[in-house]
């Protein structure tokens, strides 16, 4: 039996094993690790220990990242800062229906992008961002779709946008050049988002909407607000500017540190044992992202060692470029729905390489993919932030209703991200 | 800078263990995701951790 045919079996196995035990399971993590494990026994390794914790270690340094941004985030709305951000946008912009509509995209966008996770967004903002705009006369399905967008375009805005991440780390490239590529589309998709969502809206009165957000917290000063994002600002433009005056913090010590200011900078000197139930609390709502991140570094592992990586790899390089045009919207967001993140290593890679041997510009390409595999957030199995925006605005409707909600920004992002994969040159500006 | 950056890597490996043993924690008591499939997904979640915090990878 040729090689080729060996490790199709491998891939087919594989494939089989992870449909049938996401089916059973309804656990995509451990589906990626069922699947790791079938596809080494099939291509005749046994069961390699060794490979399989190797694997496990693969993303630990992004799973870090994940867990102390959620930290830094949760630490900053326990001490009341996010409900007095919310309360003072409303105070001061609530009369404006657009301007506020904008702040709210804003708040929203702030913790996916600094963390690299949209479900962050919306377990930090979420809940207030859709109180605002139950207030301001949405039905509950354009609220949760709302939610959902800013999600998945906070999760692919700068300066951490973890599907380019890992593409750039398998691919062996910096990660160096994306903030404003990725940057544009995102703020254009959600400014068109705002709008599309923002038609026909009737707000109920300022004072009705203020009686119904949770009260500031006493002590709660600007400067208190500030102070965090102002040291993680400053810190991420010292590593980017003094790298060589300054040791390498690194961003899950960055966060690290600003999660302690905003300790320190607590109105009510909370104690240690509030706020280790707070880590505790962080921690199980991060887990299945942790968990889908070593999962996935299992999973890509084995399938260096059976060869299907490569296998999926060649038939990508191989393949007609106007092919990966047509399929990428079917492939991406289908590759996020069943692999999470791991879709970016798997299928992300071996496109970047395609792109590459013809000497079209990768950052371009890669920024393209890191907007089209977002869209598979609301994609079966996994559809993460989809649930999490329906059960945090408390939508009762049928999934369907949600995705006709979702609808056209959805294609409008799609609609970009295809631009920028079909017409790398016109973007190749955006990466200096 | 060398010390600095000495103490920042010891900073790391103190940082993963407690991470990991907040995850071992998790692993016998929580409040979401109690299922028998999720003990098994927070016993391998617990590897990387405690492999980076004993120095062993």
């Amino acid at each position: 039996m040729s090689m080729t045919l060996q490790t199709t079996y491998t891939l087919a196995a594989m494939v089989a094993t992870f449909v049938i035990s996401s089916w059973k399971s309804r656990s995509p993590e451990i589906s990626m690790v069922i699947t790791a494990v079938v596809g080494a026994l099939v291509a005749g390794f046994g069961f390699p220990v060794r490979l399989l914790v190797e694997g496990t270690l693969t993303y630990i340094d992004l799973a870090l990242q994940f867990i102390t941004a959620s930290l830094f985030m949760n630490f900053y709305a326990e001490i009341g800062a996010t409900n007095a951000l919310v309360r003072n946008l409303v105070a001061r912009f609530y009369d404006n229906k657009w301007l506020m509509l904008f702040l709210l995209a804003f708040v929203m966008l702030i913790p996916g992008a600094i963390t690299g996770a949209g479900s962050v967004s919306i377990l930090v903002v979420g809940g207030l961002v859709a109180t605002v705009l139950e207030f301001m006369g949405f039905p509950p399905a354009r609220r949760a779709a709302f939610v959902f967008i800013m999600a998945i375009l906070s999760a692919a805005a700068p300066p951490i946008n973890l599907w380019a991440m890992l593409m750039a780390a398998g691919a062996n490239m910096p990660y160096v050049g994306f903030n404003t590529i990725l940057l544009l589309p995102v703020l254009a998709v959600a400014i068109f988002s705002v709008f599309y969502f923002g038609r026909g809206t009737k707000p109920k009165p300022k004072a009705e909407v203020l009686a119904g957000l949770p009260s500031a917290a006493r002590g709660m000063t600007w400067w208190r607000l500030a102070l965090p994002f102002a040291l993680l600002l400053l810190l991420i433009l010292l590593s980017q500017y003094a790298a060589h005056s300054i040791p390498v913090i690194g961003l899950p010590l960055t966060f690290l540190l600003c999660a302690v200011l905003v300790m320190l900078l607590d109105p009510e000197r909370r104690g240690l044992k509030r706020w280790y139930d707070v880590t505790i609390q962080t921690m199980e709502s991060v887990f299945p992202l942790v968990a889908t991140l070593v999962s996935v570094g299992v999973l890509v592992s084995m399938m260096a060692l059976t060869g299907v990586r490569g296998l999926i790899a060649i038939n990508f390089v191989t393949l007609p470029i106007v092919w990966i045009y047509v399929t990428a919207l079917l492939f991406c967001p289908i590759a996020q729905g069943s692999l999470s993140y791991g879709s970016a290593a798997i299928l992300g890679v071996p496109i970047i390489f395609r792109f590459n041997s013809v000497g079209i510009n990768v950052t371009v390409v890669t920024a393209a993919l890191a907007l089209m595999f977002p869209l598979g957030d609301c994609v079966p199995p996994s559809r993460i932030v989809a649930r999490l925006s329906i059960e945090k605005v408390g939508f009762k409707g049928s999934y369907m209703e949600f995705i006709r909600a979702i609808a056209v920004p959805w294609c409008v992002l799609a609609i970009v991200a295809l631009t920028m994969l079909i017409f790398p040159r016109v973007f190749v500006p955006l990466t200096m | 800078m060398v010390f600095l950056q000495e103490v920042i890597r010891h900073i790391y490996f103190a940082m993963t263990a407690f991470f990991g043993l907040l995850l071992l924690r998790g692993l016998f008591k929580r409040d979401t995701r109690k299922s028998l499939i999720y003990d098994i997904v927070y016993a391998y979640t617990i590897i990387p951790f405690l492999l980076r915090a004993l120095h062993i990878r």
